[in-house]
């Protein structure tokens, strides 16, 4: 990354943590198209997050591959017809993996930091 | 990774291009929205545009990325390393060759010896539901099989609710006229039902119609494929043409499909006709095959035999004798021949493990030197199963090259062996590559990959793959090598289980073929003819043809002595019979060998005591009998009988052609040394031997002593037998030598297998030792010139190395003399006059490993003796 950008004061999206992001979205606003998604997940942050909006694509691909989110077709506020992203019951008890997952992460590096001051 | 999502990732690489579609659809949507928030908050259209596009980020990167994401990677990966794999072994042309021929010789060696066990024990019979083929004997005395005779055979056959099929047989040969020299081809004699037993049904023509056996009926005959297309070329209209058996047209009513009975001895069939002196029950002579009806067990057929046994207490007065049914299969298999297979399987298999061990061996030594390469992809974030992955494809290739080569290797292998085992074999035993034998290479395959692929693998995986950045680069790995230490102690032990069972085997060969056959071996031939009742229908012509080839044949080039008999020495002998004397209830069974008068002079056999035969020993004249030591012993300890001479004894023999047995008084008139009749390792038997002029036979054996080297005389001795009948035939041509040879073949093959894989074994160990030595001693080049700096003397360094060899191969002499006890019980069976534990023998296999283990050490201490201290120092310091 340039430095010019670094300024900014934003992080990119943590590795690994986008499909938490997507699912835990999904979660708590039932279903939605990946624009809607991916300004969501902007708005949750604050700005605190550079995310590349093209970037929650793939993401969907492989989630709906992993059977942890299901397609509908719909239509979009411009007409146009697009996919409607939701939850399967397999997805909601992923998400619960990943979030204990990432609370032991999260609660570990802590420990460490808290050891090292 | 669930199935689910494997086939979905499947799918979709049949769908990408309506993926791509979606996604494009998408990514519109998407900046549409995205540019009509940015104008609603207030951007001109050109900004806003812009703005969607910059929050998107780059949209080709996304859509690789997507691309990447969706195809199946390990389809990809696997063809990667696959190329990978075929890259670096063409790298590494020595290596390849080495594992992949070590592959190719384990795998087709196994492969080649399963076709014989498939052929042999596993596979069922190639006829219709052989299970319920038996085979049917009297027993005399439990537990001996005995042909039957006539009239019990039509008893038998009239068991038509438990048999579907009965037949006899009877081996004829038959002379039949080709070009100069007439030849004889063996065939048989059979019921009507012969084919009906086996369920076979003929490929032109028919087999034999019920009534054709039935004396009157035309003479008819069946020839086997083969037959077919040597001597009628293939003719189909051959139906129309006639076969003249000993100048006695037949009229061909069938061809047999090709396959089995191509490998049966027999050529032709023609039907067993009973005459109607033949309907007694003394004589003995048909060997009955049958099929039982289907839902009929074989103890209900033994049952229902049992019951018609006591029927028949009236007519036959032998109370011990019985009646025996055994499955047809288990006859065609005896017990030596299955030890030797399996003995030989075992012996294989052994290799196959050496050879696999080899080249785990090898892709450890190789594995050693890449832990670089594999500690930088793995910092490169390979996975560890990629690792692993990668490894194991590697050596998939090297597994199906070494497979591939293996198949061609056992076509070889097998077309080279097949005529030499064949006579061993029995004919129902198909040797061919077949999808069985193709799916017993790739099992081999699988677990050749297995064994050599896994344990590299692991080893090389999770060694501290980390830590051999830096370790790599200065030496060895102490657990690789443990690993690689233990594989040559484990092939050391292998070898020396084999070159211990070689050994033995080899031992006893030895023994046998010191036997003394009690004749003579050397410059001595012999030939079988067959009289046909054409030409020879009296008992006086035949005596008169003996006495004259005899004369004639002495007088040939290069022959001293000429004599005529029943059977040759070491093959056995057809006929026995009881002994019996007046006035004592028990008899002594003997075997019977009718011989002229110039028998023993010609084998040189002596007379222990009274006299041989004589030309005055003729039809008319007082029978006469001659025994050997044998007998004489039998009849003193049994029967008090000190001196046999002048004894007269009653015996039952044969007349002439179907002339049945007929009970004769006969006066022993001499005592001679015994010979050996049934085989080198066959005991002692009691025989007796009868005057052919008084007891004259049409299938006799002429045996001719020579001056020279015997089959140099053979042109001459055929002039001098077509001078006195040209039609006669003279088959079955062989020196003693080679009859020797012959009766020794069952013990010679499996030595010579077993001997040929322990070569191959021992090679291989030697192989992996030098292997490891060789690799030792490149990785401890600095710690040797180190040594030598400090002081060592090369004489040090080489016997530290041959230290470290022999170190190995102790432990491996130790656990492979601990196998060699555990296949004490399998070889004992198999040995002749040797113990399974012969302390030689051990000894022996011992010191040749011992010797192997130290020229394969013997290169790699050299060389660890020429190295430089200051060059290796400098190298690496």
């Amino acid at each position: 990354m340039l430095a010019g950008n670094m300024s900014e004061n934003k992080t990119d999206v943590p590795y690994g943590t986008l499909d938490l992001l997507i699912l835990k979205t999904l979660d708590t606003m039932g279903p939605m198209h990946g624009y809607r998604i991916a300004r969501r997940i902007e708005q949750v942050a604050e700005n605190l997050l550079r995310l590349n909006q093209g970037s929650i694509y793939p993401a969907l691909i492989r989630l709906e591959e992993q059977g942890w989110i299901r397609t509908q077709w719909g239509v979009s506020e411009t007409k146009r017809k697009v996919k409607f992203y939701s939850l399967t019951r397999a997805g909601a008890k992923q998400l619960n993996v990943e979030v204990a997952n990432w609370e032991r992460a999260t609660a570990l590096v802590a420990r460490f930091l808290e050891a090292e001051s | 990774m669930n199935l689910r999502f494997a086939v979905g990732r499947l799918l979709a690489l049949f769908r990408n291009r309506r993926l791509d579609g979606e996604l494009e659809g998408e990514i519109l949507a998407h900046l549409e929205m995205a540019e009509l928030n940015a104008i609603a908050a207030g951007l001109s259209p050109e900004e806003a545009r812009r703005e969607a596009r910059r929050g998107f980020g780059g949209i080709e990167q996304m859509k690789e990325n997507h691309r990447e994401q969706r195809s199946v990677r390990w389809v990809e990966n696997l063809l990667r390393d696959l190329r990978y794999g075929m890259a670096s072994l063409a790298r590494d042309p020595g290596f390849a060759a080495v594992t992949i021929g070590l592959l190719a010789l384990g795998i087709g060696a196994n492969t080649a010896m399963f076709t014989i066990v498939d052929a042999v024990l596993l596979r069922p019979l190639p006829f219709p539901e052989p299970e319920r083929m038996v085979r049917l004997w009297e027993t005399p005395t439990p537990g001996h099989h005995n042909n039957t005779t006539t009239l019990t055979f039509l008893d038998w056959k009239r068991q038509d609710t438990i048999f579907e099929a009965l037949s006899a047989e009877e081996p004829v040969s038959a002379a039949v006229a080709t070009g100069a020299d007439p030849v004889r081809l063996s065939g048989k004699l059979v019921s009507a039902d012969y084919f009906n037993v086996f369920g076979v049904t003929a490929r032109i023509g028919r087999t034999f119609a019920l009534g054709e056996d039935q004396p009157g009926a035309t003479p008819v005959v069946v020839l086997s494929y083969s037959l077919w297309q040597t001597r009628f070329g293939g003719d189909p209209d051959v139906l129309k043409r006639d076969f003249v058996l000993d100048g006695e047209s037949h009229r061909i009513i069938g061809v047999l499909p090709a396959g089995s009975f191509d490998r049966d001895e027999a050529r032709f069939w023609q039907p067993l006709i009973l005459a109607p002196i033949q309907l007694n029950r003394n004589q003995h002579w048909l060997q009955v095959v049958g099929r039982l009806r289907s839902g009929v067990s074989i103890e209900q057929a033994r049952a229902k035999m049992s019951s018609l046994r006591a029927s028949l207490g009236a007519v036959i007065p032998q109370k011990k004798l019985g009646f025996a049914v055994d499955p047809f299969a288990q006859l065609l298999v005896g017990d030596t021949l299955r030890r030797s297979i399996y003995l030989a399987f075992g012996a294989v298999l052994l290799v196959l493990l050496i050879a696999c061990a080899n080249v785990a061996n090898l892709v450890l030594a190789k594995g050693a030197t890449r832990r670089k390469e594999m500690a930088l992809r793995a910092a490169l974030g390979a996975g560890r199963g990629r690792l692993i992955g990668q490894l194991l494809t590697e050596s998939l290739v090297l597994c199906l090259l070494g497979g591939m080569a293996g198949i061609a290797v056992a076509y070889l292998l097998l077309h080279a062996a097949a005529p030499l085992v064949a006579a061993s074999l029995p004919f129902t035993a198909d040797l061919s590559l077949d999808l069985r034998v193709l799916g017993f290479a790739a099992l081999a395959v699988m677990a050749v990959l297995i064994l050599t692929g896994l344990l590299p693998s692991l080893q090389t995986s999770f060694g501290k793959l980390s830590s051999s950045l830096n370790q790599a680069a200065r030496g060895s790995s102490a657990s690789s090598a443990a690993v690689r230490r233990t594989i040559v102690i484990g092939e050391v032990a292998a070898s020396v289980v084999l070159i211990c069972g070689a050994a033995l085997l080899f031992k006893s060969l030895a023994k046998l073929e010191q036997v003394d056959a009690g004749v003579r071996i050397d410059h001595v031939i012999t030939m079988s003819t067959d009289l046909p009742s054409t030409a020879y229908p009296t008992p006086e012509s035949a005596t008169t043809f003996y006495e004259a080839v005899v004369q004639r044949l002495r007088s040939a080039p290069g022959v001293e002595q000429a004599a005529l008999s029943l059977d040759l020495p070491l093959q056995g002998t057809r006929w026995g019979e009881w002994i019996s004397l007046a006035g004592v209830k028990e008899a002594l069974l003997v075997r019977v060998k009718m011989v002229d008068p110039w028998y023993f002079a010609t084998l040189q056999i002596p007379l222990e005591s009274g006299r041989g035969f004589e030309e005055r020993d003729r039809a008319g004249a007082p029978p006469v009998m001659v025994i050997n030591q044998e007998a004489a012993r039998f009849l003193s300890s049994r029967f008090d009988m000190a001196n046999p001479i002048g004894r007269v004894v009653g015996i039952h023999l044969p007349g002439y052609g179907p002339i049945p047995e007929s009970p004769v008084s006969v006066q022993i008139v001499g005592v001679i040394r015994n010979e050996r009749t049934g085989g080198l390792h066959a005991p002692e038997e009691p025989v007796a031997y009868v005057p052919l002029a008084q007891v004259p036979r049409q299938d006799v054996s002429l045996v001719v002593r020579t001056r020279s080297e015997p089959l140099a005389a053979m042109s001459g001795i055929r002039e001098a037998v077509r001078q006195i009948d040209p039609h006669l035939p003279l088959g079955e041509v062989r020196t003693m030598e080679q009859v020797k040879e012959r009766s020794i073949l069952w013990e010679k093959q499996p030595t010579w297998v077993v001997g040929a894989f322990a070569g191959v074994a021992a090679l291989m160990a030697a192989l992996g030792l030098y292997g490891v030595l060789a690799h030792a001693v490149t990785q401890q080049r600095r710690e040797i010139g180190i040594r030598m700096a400090l002081g060592a003397r090369p004489g040090d360094v080489v016997s530290h190395t041959l230290r470290n060899a022999l170190s190995m191969v102790i432990v491996g002499l130790a656990v492979g003399l601990a196998g060699t006890f555990a296949l004490t019980r399998v070889l004992k069976s198999l040995l002749f006059e040797v113990s399974a534990l012969d302390p030689v023998a051990h000894a022996l296999a011992c010191v040749l490993m011992t010797l192997i283990g130290i020229l394969a050490a013997w290169i790699p201490a050299s060389r660890a003796a020429r190295v430089d201290p200051m060059t290796v120092l400098r190298d690496e310091g």
